[in-house]
């Protein structure tokens, strides 16, 4: 049915189209929120059918089929350089893809009520929500790398202007911060492109050769790589610029801070980092796994020394990610695809987490965990999406973490044995910590440290998103096959590279 | 004819004390004044090395004088322009001493 | 959950009732059926949950006699303590529409676990439980010390939870299934080395220590009782505990074949039942004597199967295996009846503290009989349900010493318990119901609704000893379950296990010890004249304060928790704010200010821009027509 359609390009600018609208509305600024909802709506309308005619198998009669990616588009750019416009999208970018046209248009919902300048605040939204997208399905280093560096701006825009009270500090360290990083991930593509020597940028025909680059380079490009894209992840120690960015942002900015740009840190990795330099990602696994538990566990206990609120949900989002990284690590067929599962269920959840948050915020003013009780008398609404939320962050069976989680130590089991016994510990102290969190904010008797007569329940616009996002994670925690199903084809030709596996 | 060493060294201190007036002194108009000095130093070498050049080669070859002319024509305008800035700045900042004209500093 | 004015009687009640029945209609037709010999273990009729290349989990349902016993003691408790709940939570208005959603969606899932044929599935099921029991004990939430209790609840059993993951995880990987088909028949589990099983099913025993509240992982439950008094009747009593049995019962396969933590799980059975026995000596609060009850009694269960085990191994005989689950069934009715009894006086009095009791019996004869009844059978006494269970047990431990000396530790561990819990049982029953009222109260007989319930368990706890000498008898009904582990040794005929009961010393053993209990907790509680002051003095008084507080486990977790891993954490954020953070911090301060000293270059001083351009010529023709040629570049 869509055919000959260039749908992916059509998603992508469909946003962008959206942002200048939004921006250039001039004395509507009131409306400006209606028009980014109109647009992102369509975005995801769209995504949602290229979902429904994406093939799980893919063969080559599947919609724009090209060596294993879908709905594949090509055009030549800059002839001279050898950069294109490729985009084209496969099992791993597929689920990516639709978080983020459905996190942005809730986002969009859950600001319903911005009053400072929405219009540029929209504006900012939908062309973050461009970058993303564009991160998510270019097949081209240099668009990639565009995209990559087009997130930063909308995003330091944001929380420098409708942040917190620590706002300027929080933008400039993010900014310089994935920055930096942005910088060695062009120096390892530089080096990729002239080592490949072909004068093309498209990471097919580079991947092509990459793998056959000498082991010492190899090595070198892909810690380049995965510096590059850990900081992004986050990993520890390179995590810190995430809670402060968190912490000052507005609630939407953390949806999508979290949601969708870590989950590029780790999309970069195993779209980019691993296929083409099979040797390098073979030999700096064991540093991977490394940094992947330690991200886990200390991340875990950060999260329990915390008081505010949403810095806790930053710092799990640290140990979540770090779930991801192992999965990677384990450089094996069920890991990489509980990696990727990991990234779509942990964007659910942890947009259900700061959007709490917000609402927490927004009603009762404050986020310390020390001055809130009881909250589940005034809040019922509130009280039960916060704890179906923070439940299903910590791994409970029959939301969608779990099945992500119990792969991952499966395959962390399978290679390296009882060492799985460390990021299993983490398990337990999640648990801890959330439940902590749930019976001194939400429980127990109800505060007196803060004004709490007229505190009001949700509003419609705070609750459709999240009970949107919950009904998902309830839905894919009980059929994560769906999910998984088609994950899988396009690991299985990944890790082909690595003999099987 | 002189050797064309005495006309390099006189040259060359002419462009010195001009150098010298440039850096060293505070008041803008000398300034310019000093700045003229180095292009005539230019200007006479411009001219030397023509004429000595003629002399030596059965050719004659004006383009060094010819270059003199157009020198001399820029550094008029040049020093039109120069005075009408400090015209600007003098009445901006009632002086002309460039040590106090400073806020392009960090 | 619906609209208030479809909710009739009892804001949802009538759907409650509605729904156990209906459930326990079904179930009951299934164990008929399996008590006609039909079961369903071979693994079809399967639902395919995730596939990844070679890996795929598929999930579907298993039957056996094991199953029928659970649904049983499930669908029939599970339906009285709603009818029960009908009348108890009488006074609590709009929240009575959540009470009735949890405890409808808890029967559900404890049924999902006990029909599961696939660890992962029953994984799925025990964590779901889990969270029911975190939703029902804080049901109270706006008290603290619910809110409290819920949360340590779920801590501690998740402590155990991931040590079953772990144990699972590990038989996966070297079975690759989690079907019970495939890892129960035969050469499933050969592929696994002898290690690995060991660590496995004492890991997987790892989670049924916390759901089944063992020792160490046993304090979350007297901690439960913050919640009301049908959740523990049946959460905390009957069903979500004996998940943990049920488990470890259901893994006997496993567990043969790796006889170490066969030991293992009988050793922290034994513990387990003799420190909750002493603890619960010094407990004043009616419900916390039931639970500590509760937690030595699943201390039996566990020592029973544990030495059952053996037996399967050495005599092949499921001796041990279908006592420790016949007492699964007895106690599940009679700690259910005990239970309700108890939520039935602190209704009437509304105190839990049993000092504040006393002289009950006069005026609420239904409680006070059944009560009595069920610490009757509790204590083990004939012919009441309790005594043929626990008497089997034991017999089952005592003959597992043959194999192995340490069982007979543990049998003398078991058999000091008993004495301790007719003791015990029987000290609650005199203070709450006999003697002079302590306190000035306004007690009255409960209404019909929660009397009935308690009848119906009373006559069960007095019947329910005698399935094991219905059709074939109990012992060879279970054993059906595991049939693939005997060998075909021949079961005696019933005539011969009665007289084998009768004759054996061992049984008049225990009867003296349950009788000998009683009789000092009568003269102890309610002959007056006793000074009780004895207790509170030197060795005794200082016995009495540990046991009052529980052999300061709860606090030895607390510290732990708080002191340690706390503070580790604090430790952790103050590191990630000030040495993590200072070092990117610092390079924006290196940065800053290496720029501030570069920038003094730019004074705004043109004479001084020029000058420096005049040098760097001068440096420029010195290099390009001194150094260079010099150099010969």
């Amino acid at each position: 049915m869509l055919e000959g359609i260039p749908v992916l390009s059509l998603v992508i600018l469909l946003p962008l189209i959206g942002a200048f609208v939004t921006l250039g509305l001039g004395r509507h600024g009131k409306h400006a929120r209606v028009v980014a909802l109109a647009f992102s709506a369509a975005a995801l309308v769209l995504s949602l059918l290229v979902t429904y005619e994406f093939a799980t198998d893919p063969t080559s009669e599947a919609t724009g089929y090209h060596n294993g990616y879908q709905f594949y588009e090509e055009y030549e750019w800059i002839e001279t350089l050898g950069v294109s416009y490729i985009v084209g999208i496969d099992g791993i970018s597929l689920p990516l893809f639709v978080l983020t046209t459905l996190l942005c248009m809730l986002s969009v919902l859950f600001s319903w009520d911005t009053e400072k300048r929405p219009k540029e605040y929209f504006g900012l939204m939908l062309i973050l929500e461009v970058g993303v997208l564009g991160v998510f399905v270019s097949l081209d280093y240099f668009m990639f790398y565009v995209f990559w560096e087009v997130v930063l701006i909308p995003m330091y825009f944001l929380i420098g202007i409708w942040g917190g009270p620590r706002k300027d500090y929080a933008a400039i360290k993010f900014f310089i911060y994935t920055h930096v990083a942005s910088l060695a991930l062009l120096i390892a593509i530089m080096a990729m492109y002239f080592e490949a020597g072909l004068q093309t940028f498209s990471m097919e025909a580079i991947a092509a050769e990459s793998v056959g680059f000498a082991r010492a380079m190899q090595v070198a490009i892909f810690a380049a790589m995965f510096f590059g894209f850990g900081v992004k992840l986050p990993m520890v120690p390179f995590h810190t610029w995430l809670p402060d960015a968190h912490v000052e942002a507005p609630t939407a900015g953390s949806v999508l801070l979290a949601g969708l740009l870590l989950k590029m840190g780790g999309y970069g990795i195993i779209r980019v980092a691993i296929p083409s330099l099979p040797d390098g990602a073979s030999d700096l696994s064991v540093l991977m796994a490394v940094m992947g538990v330690v991200s886990i566990v200390y991340g875990a206990m950060v999260c329990l020394a915390q008081k505010d609120l949403k810095k806790m949900v930053a710092y799990s989002s640290i140990s979540h990610m770090g779930f991801v990284l192992l999965g990677y690590a384990t450089l094996s067929e069920v890991g990489v695809v509980a990696g990727v599962f990991q990234m779509f269920a942990h964007g659910l959840v942890t947009a259900v987490l700061f959007m709490m948050c917000g609402v927490v915020q927004h009603k009762c003013g404050t986020r310390m965990i020390p001055l809130l009780g009881g909250l589940a008398k005034r809040m019922p609404i509130a009280a039960t999406l916060m704890t179906v939320g923070f439940l299903a962050s910590l791994g409970l069976p029959g939301l969608v973490s779990f099945a992500a989680e119990f792969m991952v130590l499966y395959a962390t089991f399978d290679k390296w044995a009882l060492w799985v016994l460390v990021p299993i510990s983490a398990v337990a102290i999640t648990a801890a910590y959330y439940l902590w969190a749930l019976q001194r904010s939400v429980f127990g008797p109800m505060t007196d440290k803060i004004d709490t007569s007229h505190l009001k329940d949700m509003d419609w616009y705070e609750y459709v998103p999240v009970g949107v996002l919950v009904a998902l994670i309830a839905v894919f925690g009980v059929f994560p096959g769906l999910v998984f199903s088609r994950i899988d084809s396009a690991v299985e030709i990944i890790l082909r590279l690595f003999g099987g596996g | 004819m002189i050797p064309i060493e005495y006309w390099l060294v006189f040259s060359s201190l002419l462009f010195v004390v001009g150098a010298y007036g440039v850096l060293t002194r505070r008041n803008a108009i000398v300034v310019l004044m000093c700045i003229e000095i180095m292009l005539n130093a230019a200007n006479v070498n411009l001219v030397m090395f023509s004429s000595y050049h003629s002399a030596l080669h059965i050719s004659v070859d004006p383009s060094g004088q010819a270059f003199a002319l157009f020198s001399i024509a820029i550094a008029a305008a040049e020093v039109a322009v120069g005075l009408a800035i400090i015209l600007s700045v003098y009445r901006r900042y009632q002086t002309v001493d460039v040590d106090k004209i400073n806020i392009l500093r960090w | 959950m619906m609209p208030k004015r479809t909710l009739w009687w009892e804001d949802g009640a009538v759907y409650a009732i509605g729904g156990a029945l209906g459930a326990m209609g079904l179930s009951f037709l299934v164990v008929w059926d399996v008590l006609m010999g039909n079961t369903l273990t071979d693994g079809s009729q399967r639902f395919e949950w995730l596939v990844v290349g070679d890996f795929s989990l598929t999930f579907g349902i298993w039957i056996d006699e094991l199953t029928a016993l659970m649904l049983v003691v499930v669908s029939v408790v599970g339906t009285l303590v709603v009818f029960y709940s009908g009348g108890y939570m009488h006074g609590e208005g709009e929240t009575r529409r959540r009470y009735y959603a949890e405890i409808c969606l808890f029967i559900s899932v404890m049924y999902g676990l006990v029909i599961a044929d696939n660890y992962l599935l029953m994984f799925i099921f025990w964590e779901l439980v889990g969270l029911c029991s975190y939703l029902l004990i804080g049901f109270w939430y706006e008290r603290p010390s619910a809110a409290s209790a819920a949360k340590r609840a779920f801590i501690v059993t998740r402590v155990g939870d991931i040590m079953f993951m772990a144990g699972i995880i590990i038989l996966f990987k070297y079975v690759g299934s989690l079907d019970f088909a495939e890892l129960f028949h035969g050469t499933g589990t050969s592929a696994v080395p002898t290690d690995m099983m060991v660590l496995s099913t004492a890991l997987i025993f790892g989670g049924a220590i916390g759901k089944s509240a063992q020792f160490p992982l046993h304090e979350w439950l007297p901690d439960a009782m913050e919640g009301p008094t049908t959740v523990s009747a049946l959460i905390h009593a009957a069903t979500m505990v004996k998940a943990g049995v049920y488990l470890t019962a259901r893994s006997y396969p496993l567990l043969v074949q790796a006889p170490e933590s066969l030991v293992f799980v009988a050793c922290i059975g034994g513990i387990t039942a003799l420190v909750a026995a002493t603890a619960a000596l010094a407990q004043n609060d009616i419900k916390r004597v039931l639970a500590y009850s509760t937690i030595s009694q699943l201390g039996y269960m566990t020592l029973g199967l544990g030495a059952g085990g053996y037996l399967v191994i050495h005599a092949d005989t499921a001796a041990g295996y279908s006592a420790a689950t016949f007492h699964l069934m007895n106690h599940a009715f009679f700690k259910a009846l005990l239970f309700l009894c108890a939520g039935s006086v602190i209704h009437a009095v509304g105190t839990n503290d049993m000092r504040l009791m006393g002289g009950l019996g006069k005026v609420m004869k239904v409680t006070s009989l059944t009560m009595l009844i069920g610490s009757l059978a509790i204590a083990g006494v004939p012919p009441l349900s309790g005594f043929w269970s626990k008497d089997e047990v034991l017999a089952a431990v005592w003959h597992a010493g043959d194999f192995d000396p340490v069982f007979f530790v543990l049998w003398l561990m078991g058999m000091a318990t008993a004495f301790l819990t007719a003791f015990y049982m029987f000290r609650m029953w005199f203070m709450t119901f006999a003697g002079q009222p302590r306190s000035a109260y306004h007690a009255h007989e409960s209404p019909r609704i929660m009397t009935v319930p308690l009848m119906v368990l009373a006559g069960l706890a007095i019947g329910s000893g005698f399935a094991l000498f219905i059709g074939e008898g109990f012992e060879s009904f279970m054993a059906g379950s595991i049939h693939g582990l005997l060998h075909g040794a021949e079961h005696g005929s019933l005539a011969d296990l009665a007289v084998g009961i009768f004759t054996d010393p061992l049984t008049y053993l225990t009867l003296a010890l349950a009788v000998g209990g009683i009789l000092l907790a009568w003269k102890v509680y309610y002959v007056p004249g006793f000074d009780r002051s004895v207790f509170a003095k030197g060795v005794n008084g200082r016995l009495q304060r540990a046991l009052e507080n529980r052999w300061y486990i709860s606090k030895f977790y607390d510290d732990l928790a708080v002191k340690v891993v706390y503070a580790l954490s604090l430790v952790a954020d103050a590191f990630d704010r000030h040495v993590i953070d200072g070092i990117v911090n610092g390079f924006a301060y290196l940065g800053g200010n290496t720029g501030n000293l570069i920038r003094r270059l730019q004074n705004g001083n043109v004479q001084r821009y020029t000058g420096l351009i005049v040098v760097g010529i001068c440096l420029l023709l010195i290099l390009v027509l001194y150094v260079i040629p010099w150099g010969g570049w």
